[in-house]
């Protein structure tokens, strides 16, 4: 097996730590043409922006059934009130937080896909969370599927910001050794301070830095990784910046921060960074006590980011290129618990949001009368499925080699 | 801080165009070997980031290789390779002083120069002792510190200021290691208890702090009925209708078993037995607040967080006495039996030694490591301090695979600077609560969830990159550009001197002849003596190798 990145390290193009992109050899194409038997997935400029709701998000809540008598019985304190419902079709409807996912519903923009689980729920987080990262429940599959997707895919140059985390760490399915992932929390922090400057403005202690980050053996333990994540971080930064200068957003996004790390998304696309995968996190969705107060805020946290983000990319005419996908490692158990919360459950629900969305609702919604493992949904699409429909669909790029095998693609891409 | 916005542009330029041509023909030279080193080693870059570390492992010393290495593939090789050179890597790193210094980082924060050269002189079983047997250690100046100090323990960010104060400070460092490492896998998150009851983490922090070193069993039975605990795992809302499973699981999953041991009926069980457990409340406040301004209130409500004392109690109304069937047994069990017998468990000695080994030494021990621990653990009655001395007294855990095995979390990398660097009185009383603690991913009392820190790899992005390097700026340069004393570099007037000193303090002096000669190269460009010692502190530190441990 051999990768890009292996072929532009093993010293053709010589990628220097701070190198303009444009001054790149295109890496990929001469890769291409020396290695046919791996060709990779043509850069169709499809962009996809995965949202993780973190901690089991209530499916049942965000998309809860109209009229429904067991769902009225099993969930008095924490159920949504029918007529507080927004109504989508065939009885279901969106959480009363959720306006502007309704508006852009209407809009024809956005598609849900219900009961999406996997055969033998795991209702430990940590386990759950690792699965779906995984995409394999078996966890026999290495590194993440979003890893592993982006090795597939061709970009036009050597770009940091191929697959670009909002947050601290690189979040396990963007996880691939051949690709370091950007993690941005706050741009303005993105970069090296320097208290100390010489007379002519440049910055040798930075520049010293750098020769032992160069010199640090790479047969060393984590060199390749030390290297990799520090040459990412210099070449980020500087083009992250660039693209701060002329980047003004069409919308007045939330305080909130998964808002703004919308907004950083949007800042990368926009400024035409070569973003294939996005990345960002909206956590506290373990709802095991108080759960309205505190779903109630985290639905209207999610629906005024996701609106002012596709407001802002349709403004700057990237909306037709971007599709958000979000997900959860679990849903919650139909019936509520004692503190007005609910505990870790199976099935729940994902959106898909952008313009080569095909509106609608897929999936079968899992019954609440047959319950499965004493009181949970029993999944009805297999999240691998929809993974497939992505890389597929939008993507460009075949899922089986990435998934292991064929799976059946769910219909919420539109046919380009 | 930032003084500019292009600081990787100036650097870039530089790079690409400022230096003088030999030096960047040399550059490129180095950098050309390097990428030749990494696509000859075609395992190294192709597998994922765990194996990145596995490949590495084949021909150095990280070990994570035991279960990240999949069948087939490049990564085989890695292993075949890793098996061929298992003779060199199981070895003792023969250098005392490395020794010492590896003993004093991964039971400790790291030493000074002083307590490495002393440490270097004792045999493995006379360093071990001295760090275990910390009772007879006088600590009174960190007492005396701390009684001199404010803290508000009602204010989340003065509990992460005492307990760095004590980081910094504490004569017994293996005490605060281990009262971290608790922290670390018996979890609770300041954010879910609430700011106003953060009283109650100092409390469970002490409790690590009793228990750091004594019967896991104590500490289990312990940790149940402590209240922060008690809340943050939901048990004070279980009750006999409604069982919570939230700590019934976490309590196997994280705290004792680990996954695969036992069945979500016992998870179902167990709840049952911690229904109606229970804290007493606060006192009610000394005056009605109705009436009240604002201001006056909140003064009230302060005042009785501040005096808030919780105990545990059990509510017998709440509480399901009936029989339950546990992991095979049945009876009407309560809480403290079911963490009995999740005690008797092989289970949880194996994970918990496990776990202990591998904060220590290295990740995903191998089994008969594991076994010869269980039978520690067996034959001490589940004692900690039995186990951690077996650790700190092996081969493994002076061995070239343990050596830079792990990656230095952000705690560390902070406190061992400090130590090292031997600064007193100096610091910025708020630089544990700044924006660069957050930004390396790791604030006190607040793990990311209730498996606590996943640590390993995942301290290294580029955000955090950034984040360790600018700290350092910050804490090395001070706000005004008055740069911080450093004790421990006095006295090394040369280039040379100041450079090998610092190297020897935080890396072994082991590093790169050319990273040794870059820096030189740099600090004899700066003619002010402090300015010169910062930024080879900040060198040092910054290294890649102070970023392993």
């Amino acid at each position: 097996m051999f990768n890009r990145r292996d072929f532009v390290k093993g010293g053709v193009a010589l990628v220097s730590i701070g190198t303009t992109a444009q001054s790149l050899l295109k890496g990929s194409v001469a890769f291409a043409a020396q290695h046919p038997n791996d060709v990779l997935a043509k850069n169709n400029g499809k962009i996809l922006v995965l949202v993780q709701m973190a901690g089991g998000n209530d499916g049942l809540n965000t998309l809860p059934p109209i009229g429904d008598a067991a769902y009225r019985s099993a969930r008095k304190i924490i159920g949504v009130a029918d007529d507080a419902i927004l109504p989508l079709e065939g009885g279901y409807g969106l959480h009363p937080n959720l306006s502007g996912l309704k508006t852009l519903w209407g809009e024809g923009r956005l598609a849900v896909v219900r009961g999406v689980g996997y055969p033998q729920q795991d209702y430990s987080h940590f386990k759950s969370m690792a699965i779906w990262q995984a995409g394999d429940p078996e966890l026999k599959l290495q590194d993440g599927w979003l890893g592993r997707t982006l090795e597939k895919m061709e970009s036009e140059q050597h770009d940091p910001f191929k697959g670009f985390n909002i947050g601290t760490s690189t979040p396990p399915e963007m996880r691939i050794a051949s690709i370091p992932i950007p993690s941005v929390n706050d741009p303005a922090d993105y970069n090296f301070a320097v208290g100390v400057r010489s007379a002519t403005g440049t910055d040798p202690r930075t520049a010293t830095l750098m020769k032992l980050y160069e010199q640090y053996p790479a047969a060393s333990p984590y060199g390749v990784l030390l290297e990799t994540t520090v040459e990412n971080a210099v070449t980020s930064a500087k083009q992250l910046a660039e693209v701060a200068k002329t980047y003004v957003p069409a919308v007045v996004y939330p305080e909130t921060s998964f808002a703004s790390g919308l907004s950083v998304l949007a800042e990368a696309i926009v400024g035409n960074l070569g973003m294939r995968v996005g990345h960002v996190t909206l956590g506290g969705f373990d709802t095991h006590s108080g759960q309205v107060e505190d779903h109630d805020r985290l639905m209207t946290t999610l629906d005024e980011g996701l609106t002012a983000f596709y407001r802002d990319l349709a403004a700057h005419g990237k909306a037709d290129d971007v599709l958000v996908l979000t997900w959860s490692e679990f849903g919650r158990r139909v019936q509520e618990n004692a503190s007005g919360g609910s505990d870790h459950g199976s099935a729940s629900v994902m959106f898909a949001l952008g313009n080569g969305v095909q509106k609608g609702l897929y999936g079968d919604a899992p019954s609440l009368s047959k319950l499965i493992d004493n009181g949970n949904l029993s999944f009805t699409t297999d999240f691998r499925s929809v993974y497939a429909t992505v890389m597929e669909r939008w993507l460009g790029v075949p899922s089986e080699a990435i998934l292991g095998k064929n799976w059946d693609q769910v219909g919420f891409i539109r046919a380009a | 801080m930032r003084e500019g916005p292009h600081d990787g542009l100036i650097w870039s330029l530089q790079m690409e165009d400022s230096q003088p041509p030999g030096l960047r023909q040399e550059w490129l030279a180095r950098r050309s070997t390097r990428r030749a080193l990494l696509a000859g080693g075609a395992a190294v870059a192709a597998a994922g980031t765990a194996a990145v570390v596995v490949g590495v492992a084949a021909r150095d010393t990280s070990p994570a290789g035991a279960t990240a290495t999949p069948a087939g593939g490049p990564a085989s090789q890695a292993a075949t390779q890793a098996a061929a050179e298992t003779p060199r890597l199981a070895r003792v790193m023969p250098e005392p002083r490395r020794r010492a210094a590896h003993l004093l980082r991964r039971a400790g924060f790291g030493g000074t120069a002083a307590q490495i050269d002393e440490f270097a002189g004792l045999s493995r079983e006379d360093a071990a002792d001295r760090l275990l047997n910390y009772e007879t250690i006088d600590n009174s100046a960190l007492d005396a510190r701390l009684a001199a100090a404010t803290f508000d323990p009602i204010r989340p960010g003065d509990n992460v200021r005492w307990w760095y104060t004590r980081l910094l400070y504490t004569a017994r460092p293996l005490e605060e290691r281990m009262t971290f490492l608790w922290h670390g896998l018996l979890t609770s998150q300041v954010s879910k208890i609430g700011p106003q009851r953060s009283k109650l983490m100092l409390a469970q922090n002490q409790l690590f702090r009793t228990h750091a070193l004594g019967k896991f069993d104590d500490l289990l039975q312990a940790v149940s009925k402590d209240p922060a605990m008690l809340v943050y795992l939901d048990t004070v809302d279980s009750t006999k209708e409604h069982p919570n499973e939230n700590y019934a699981r976490e309590l196997m999953e994280l705290f004792s078993m680990g996954v695969g041991n036992y069945t979500e009926d016992d998870i179902r069980e167990a709840a049952r037995a911690f229904t109606g457990w229970r804290i007493t409340n606060p006192d009610r406040p000394a005056r009605p607040v109705e009436g009240l301004s604002e201001e006056e209130r909140r003064k009230l409500l302060d005042e009785v967080w501040r005096s808030y004392e919780p105990k545990f109690i059990v509510n017998q109304r709440l509480h399901d006495s009936g029989s339950k069937t546990f992991l095979g047994r049945t009876g009407n069990f309560g809480g403290e039996e079911i963490v009995s017998i999740i005690l008797e468990q092989p289970a949880t000695g194996r994970y918990i030694t496990a776990r202990l080994f591998s904060e220590f030494a290295y990740p995903d021990p191998d089994q008969e490591t594991v076994d010869r621990l269980v039978k520690v653990w067996d034959e001490s009655a589940h004692s900690i301090k039995a186990v951690v001395r077996e650790i700190l007294t092996s081969d493994e855990f002076y061995s070239e695979r343990a050596y830079r095995s792990l990656v230095r979390c952000p705690v560390t990398f902070l406190v061992n600077a400090v130590r090292g660097l031997e600064i007193g009185d100096d610091l910025r009383p708020n630089m544990f609560n700044d924006k660069y603690i957050k930004g390396m991913d790791q604030v006190l009392f607040e793990p990311p969830n209730v498996a606590g820190w996943p640590g390993r790899a995942t301290w290294l992005s580029s955000g955090t990159f950034f984040a360790r390097v600018n700290f350092l700026d910050q804490f090395l340069m001070g706000q005004r550009a008055r740069p911080l004393r450093l004790p421990a570099l006095d006295g090394a007037t040369t280039p040379e001197t100041l450079v090998d000193r610092a190297l020897s303090i935080f890396v072994d002096g082991n590093v790169p002849a050319a990273s040794r000669q870059s820096i030189i190269d740099y600090a004899a460009t700066l003619s002010n003596p402090q300015q010169r010692a910062s930024a080879v502190a900040y060198l040092a530190l910054a290294s890649p190798e102070y970023q392993l441990i």
